[in-house]
């Protein structure tokens, strides 16, 4: 038991993002194990790096924080030397620098994604050894090995907000359905020329997928409301 | 220049006491003697020219460059002290590289501009430095559209529709504001220019004209004039000078 | 020429083999013994050396193995210049994880540059590249690097990381013209290098050199050139996992470079003795 918790804390992790017709979509479950032991049931794997561009993070937790505060303050500094927001190229382009020259030291697989007035919505995958690759769609983490299929099928170019959003979460609720690290809540962000949304869906609201049963909801919740919640970021 | 500046002018860390730094009115100076350097922004882009003296019938023609591409979509010409605008387009390609490197887009002008006239500046601050004698018109199209840039031997920079420096920037100045650019392409574009800079230009003196440019003909890449095109120009010009003599 | 992939944790998602841990522990590795009856555990665990550490394996070598990758990249010389092709296909492990990704990049207007191995030390070689164009490009004189430069150049880069025990973990394939005559080299990951009438990195080594050797000559029509590499890469696809029917070509001839929209090639499967193998070998699976 003991050897389980000296293990490192890790993101454990299904995360994807979706490029939509006009914007993005990010997403991911809430679970950090370490060992078998759930280390936070609530995580929140979507790091803001500027107001228009979010990484969401898998791999180790502490060199993906660590590596996302980097990110953000260089391109906190950039922002001023522009005198403007920086493209998500850019954001992405950092990250990956990090990545590669840090490679011996780094787990870290990141998706950046968000929206810029020359590119709209993109989305890039920076996978382990820091490759850079511009994508429609992609997914991470563990969990991601079980919703390849499901992903290859359900992902239309040009969707709208709504299908797009709903797409993500059914990916993510069938990832966390089969993968032991990933779990909890489902959280999502919509980033488009209008802002940022925050979408929160909680563990027991999550649609029971095959073989599993549909939880009774408590009969009141002691904070905030039931059902999912949107929130500003 | 004696008198007023006398022992006030032989640094750039002190100041005289009307509140001038000498070192970099004189590398003004130099500038404001060079051969006459123009450019315009187009509605498609923007040009730049440069009227070059021939020092000597020897000179290999072609072989006393002026305007310099320092990445593909932005370029420099320069003023002044030939040997030091070399040094100034150099920094601009490593400023280039190394934004290319670290963020992944092209730098934007607004941002190469800054850096530039930040490196110009440096050498006005220190008493062992000489500041540079040269002003640098820099070009650039990126995300925002074609810009033009003057970046000064005291490291002030400014965006302009259209600047001219050199000996014969009073005059050229004077023409450019005649234009209206937003209603001409670059290819009028080399026109005018190449009209301006024979117009301001001393008759007596031999000169070599050089034409650089980034538009939409040039695939928003800093290119010089293709050489039929700029012998055109340069035709044109001499044709358009000839008939305003004969009114004259 | 490739090595075999990979190893890293299976947190980072599928494809992967190998030690799952950074930190390898008593409690996942099987050649440290866990603590047990013949040793103190109460009391002295503090002063205990950790074995690992101990036998020199606390470091972690994540540049000893790629992540991901690309297959093999064939080349050709022909009539009026060189071809180079390859799948698009960025593999994660096993598993087939990026399948866009374009492997053949123009370096300038008569060189061309096919990869294989870790991606993302191709995409930092392309911009090593890409800076040298630029520099180029900047000096306005008409010189460009010549195919025979690139090729060297990247000899020597290669070599140069793999003396610092860093490698760029490629296998590269330079083609171009070179003043009417076609190039056609091949720089690995360790330094070596090598030029040829036709090239194969990889699985390819195996799979297509035996049909260039057979087939090619250096006088071959640009249609007999296409229909040899659409063999090769057709044989590709049948025998090497790591490939898929999704493939490129480039071309340098004295009209410049250009790479080819992603094809997908015509396959066979329609063999009467594929539906039942065993009928004719009873016996057999």
């Amino acid at each position: 038991m003991e050897a389980e918790l000296n293990q490192a804390v890790s993101l454990g992790t299904t995360i994807m993002a979706a490029a939509y017709d006009g914007g993005v979509v990010l997403g991911a479950d809430s679970r950090t194990s370490t060992g078998n032991y759930v280390a936070n049931r609530v995580t929140d794997k979507l790091t803001p790096l500027t107001d228009k561009v979010y990484v969401c993070r898998s791999g180790s937790a502490a060199d993906t924080q660590n590596l996302a505060a980097y990110v953000q303050l260089y391109l906190h500094q950039h922002q001023m030397e522009l005198g403007g927001d920086v493209s998500v190229r850019t954001a992405a382009r950092l990250a990956q620098q990090i990545v590669y020259s840090n490679k011996a030291m780094l787990q870290a697989g990141l998706i950046v994604a968000g929206w810029d007035a020359r590119d709209n919505g993109s989305v890039y995958g920076v996978p382990l050894g820091g490759t850079l690759l511009k994508v429609p769609f992609t997914i991470g983490g563990s969990g991601s090995a079980y919703i390849y299929g499901f992903c290859d099928k359900n992902w239309k170019p040009g969707m709208s907000e709504a299908d797009c959003h709903a797409f993500v979460v059914k990916a993510v609720s069938h990832a966390m359905a089969r993968d032991g690290s990933s779990g909890g809540c489902i959280r999502t962000i919509v980033i488009n020329k209008d802002g940022v949304k925050r979408h929160f869906l909680p563990n027991n609201e999550i649609l029971a997928a095959y073989g599993e049963l549909q939880p009774p909801l408590p009969a009141s919740i002691a904070v905030g409301g039931g059902g999912a919640a949107e929130m500003s970021p | 220049m004696s008198g007023i500046g006398t022992g006030y002018d032989l640094s750039t860390s002190t100041f005289s006491p009307d509140g001038r730094v000498f070192q970099t009115d004189y590398a003004q100076k130099a500038v404001d003697n060079s051969g006459t350097v123009v450019g315009i922004v187009c509605n498609d882009g923007v040009v730049l020219g440069v009227e070059k003296p021939i020092v000597s019938k020897m000179l290999v023609e072609g072989s006393n460059r002026r305007a310099y591409a320092v990445d593909r979509h932005a370029g420099v010409a320069v003023a002044g002290v030939a040997a030091d605008g070399r040094q100034i387009v150099n920094r601009a390609v490593q400023e280039a590289v190394s934004y290319k490197n670290l963020y992944g887009d092209a730098i934007p002008g607004r941002v190469l501009a800054d850096r530039l006239a930040s490196y110009v500046h440096l050498f006005s601050l220190y008493w062992y430095s000489r500041p540079y004698g040269t002003a640098s018109l820099l070009a650039v199209y990126d995300d925002d559209g074609p810009q033009l840039y003057l970046i000064e031997p005291s490291g002030a920079g400014h965006r302009f529709f259209g600047t001219a420096v050199g000996k014969g920037r009073q005059a050229a100045k004077t023409e450019i504001e005649r234009l209206k650019l937003h209603e001409i392409s670059c290819e009028q574009g080399i026109n005018e220019v190449a009209k301006i800079l024979h117009s301001v230009h001393d008759e007596e003196k031999p000169f070599e004209m050089e034409l650089a440019w980034i538009c939409e003909a040039s695939g928003r890449e800093f290119k010089r004039v293709p050489a039929e095109l700029a012998a055109a120009a340069e035709r044109q010009a001499k044709a358009a000078l000839a008939d305003s003599d004969m009114e004259d | 020429m490739l090595p075999v992939p990979t190893s890293h944790s299976p947190a980072l998602g599928p494809g992967c083999a190998g030690p799952s841990l950074a930190y390898a522990s008593a409690s996942t590795r099987s050649d440290i013994a866990p603590p047990s009856a013949q040793q103190p555990c109460c009391g002295s665990e503090p002063f205990m050396v950790d074995p690992s550490a101990a036998a020199g394996l606390g470091l972690r070598r994540h540049t000893d193995t790629p992540y991901v990758t690309g297959t093999s990249v064939l080349g050709i010389t022909y009539k009026d210049g060189v071809m180079l092709a390859a799948d698009t296909l960025g593999s994660y492990g096993s598993t087939k994880r990026y399948k866009s990704f374009e492997r053949l990049a123009k370096v300038n207007d008569a060189t061309v540059l096919g990869a294989g191995g870790e991606l993302s030390d191709f995409q930092y070689i392309q911009t090593l590249l890409d800076e040298l164009a630029t520099e180029d490009y900047c000096a306005d004189d008409g010189m460009q690097l010549t195919p025979r430069e690139v090729y060297a150049y990247l000899s020597r880069v290669l070599y140069n990381r793999r003396n610092k025990f860093d490698p760029l973990w490629n296998s590269l394939v330079v083609g171009g013209l070179e003043g009417g005559v076609p190039f056609l080299g091949t720089v690995g990951m360790i330094g070596v290098h090598y030029t040829d009438k036709h090239i194969a990195t990889g699985f390819g080594q195996m799979l297509a050199r035996p049909l260039f050797r057979e087939r090619h000559r250096p006088d071959m029509s640009e249609e007999e050139a296409t229909e040899l590499l659409h063999d090769a890469l057709r044989v590709c696809y049948y025998r090497d996992k790591q490939t898929t029917n999704k493939f490129q070509i480039a071309k340098v001839t004295a009209e410049g470079v250009s790479v080819s929209e992603a094809f997908a090639l015509e396959t066979q499967w329609g063999y009467q003795a594929f539906v039942n193998p065993a009928a004719n070998a009873l016996g057999t699976w």
